[in-house]
């Protein structure tokens, strides 16, 4: 009986422990998206004027600018953890032109982004396209170089794709970030 | 005492010269809208410079995704390679545009990411001042050559042609960042003034600023997206007739191009609009090689290519 209560650790309760986490959320999430970029988060005033002119509000994403600020304030977890619509912002920045209060709405898409980032919350596309940069030096990459070679072009751009050095540099960059932080992808 | 050629030459207009900076889509997508530059710039008189080493912007969902420091850390290295030679980056992507500029504009704004910045970029031998920006073909065309020398230019008018413009939003806003900026940037003109100059008409349409739909919404939700985009197309149709949409942007170029062939095949639209970048246009006009620098598409183009060539000469 003596062993028991001194070498077993107390039971850990889970709802218990969720709740926490979920309060704790709620009680920080605005601080974050505020320090990860989106100073201006308290000036929102829920005008809608962002939205009016969101691609996301018009196509239907569920937590467009103005709905996501609101669910950031009153820090709604699962809704803003588990939803992608912060991925699909075109950062067209339209918002940012039309907002009253300086709030920078696109800010916060990108706030909530790298929010999401460190619970590791993204799509595999993103992850792609940063092994990709981190690789070639190119986001957006291709192996076949017939286009190149239709329209007259060397095959080789004159980019870190041809640039041994130039890639080298930018790894280097690469290393001394945050992505290399948060260990999202192999980094030799 | 000052001769002669000195004063000619302090009379001489500056040479102009820029940093071809083509990002990851026209490299590797689209190089006829490379090509298509390459072509047009040095006829205009504006000395190219490969800006060797040069990588990815970066774009949105890369590194501006994770933090400021990191994104501004990427974009300021590319910047740095024209900085270095004191010239202005140039570019035909709006991504680049937009992600370079707005970089630039955090670390002016602010002292500390500069700061930091520079602290990355000692480790490989180099620093931004923050002097080198970069510039948008569409504005150096309009700008820094004018309308009246791109009409002496041209072998071939474009009357009679009606076109639909895409500036494409990261041309627009957030206006605070770029270094050139429409009047109204909810009613932007310059593109349609470039067309214009070409002989075409180039009308202002309800849909004229919305998105495109491409890059992260695209790749979310292609349904969505696809929806966006077909909107666009049935106001240029129903509203202009257009024959030809041109872009300020690749990567509307591509959307549109894209986009297209799709709902067609999906029997939700019937038409099909060809899709030029400015530049390709304008490439298209001075007399360059069609093939060159216009020949990658999914919605075809021979036939109003071959309209330009045989309707407009001069």
């Amino acid at each position: 009986m003596e062993l028991a209560e001194e070498g077993v650790p107390p039971v850990i309760n889970l709802t218990e422990l969720a709740e926490k986490e979920k309060e704790e959320f709620e009680e920080k999430v605005s601080e974050l998206i505020i320090e990860f970029g989106a100073e201006n988060l308290m000036a929102c005033m829920q005008c809608g004027a962002c939205a009016s002119i969101c691609p996301l509000a018009r196509t239907g994403f569920e937590w467009y600018n103005k709905k996501l600020i609101k669910a950031i304030l009153v820090g709604m977890r699962e809704e803003l953890l588990d939803d992608m619509t912060p991925w699909a912002c075109v950062a067209c920045n339209r918002c940012t032109e039309i907002c009253p209060r300086n709030v920078t709405p696109f800010e916060v898409m990108l706030a909530m982004r790298r929010l999401m980032v460190e619970d590791f919350a993204l799509p595999t596309l993103t992850i792609e396209g940063l092994r990709s940069l981190y690789e070639h030096g190119h986001a957006v990459y291709m192996t076949g170089r017939e286009a190149r070679k239709k329209v007259g072009l060397p095959e080789k751009p004159p980019t870190t794709d041809s640039d041994e050095k130039a890639l080298q540099e930018l790894k280097t960059i690469l290393k001394n970030t945050k992505l290399a932080e948060l260990g999202l992808i192999p980094m030799e | 005492m000052v001769s002669e050629t000195e004063t000619v030459n302090e009379n001489e207009e500056r040479k102009l010269k820029f940093g071809l900076f083509l990002g990851c889509n026209i490299t590797f997508n689209r190089p006829d809208v490379e090509q298509a530059m390459r072509k047009i710039f040095p006829a205009l008189g504006v000395e190219l410079d490969d800006l060797a080493g040069q990588s990815c912007c970066p774009t949105w969902g890369t590194m501006p995704s994770i933090d400021d420091v990191g994104w501004c850390a990427v974009a300021a290295r590319n910047l740095c390679l024209g900085e270095e030679k004191g010239i202005d980056l140039m570019t035909a992507c709006n991504t680049c545009y937009a992600s370079l500029n707005e970089a630039r504009h955090k670390m002016l704004k602010n002292p500390e990411i500069m700061n930091s910045v520079n602290e990355i970029l000692a480790k490989i031998g180099r620093k931004y001042e923050g002097k080198a920006k970069c510039r948008h073909v569409t504005w150096v065309l309009y700008k820094d050559i004018g309308l009246e020398k791109l009409r002496e230019s041209i072998k071939y008018t474009l009357d009679g042609l009606t076109i639909a413009v895409q500036p494409g939003c990261h041309f627009l806003w957030p206006s605070e960042v770029y270094p050139d900026r429409e009047k109204d940037p909810f009613n932007p003109v310059v593109l349609r003034e470039l067309c214009e100059a070409l002989g075409a008409e180039a009308p202002y349409y309800t849909k004229l600023i919305d998105c495109c739909g491409i890059g992260a919404l695209r790749s979310t939700d292609p349904g969505k997206s696809f929806a966006l985009a077909k909107d666009k197309l049935e106001c240029i149709k129903e509203e202009l007739d257009a024959d030809l949409i041109v872009a300020g942007c690749c990567s509307c170029m591509i959307q549109f191009d894209d986009v297209q062939d799709k709902l067609r095949k999906e029997g939700k639209i019937n038409f099909s609009i060809p899709v030029l970048h400015y530049v390709q246009l304008l490439a298209i006009c001075m007399g360059f090689d069609p093939q060159q620098v216009a020949g990658i598409c999914v919605t075809p183009r021979d036939e109003i290519i071959k309209r330009i060539l045989e309707g407009g000469k001069r």
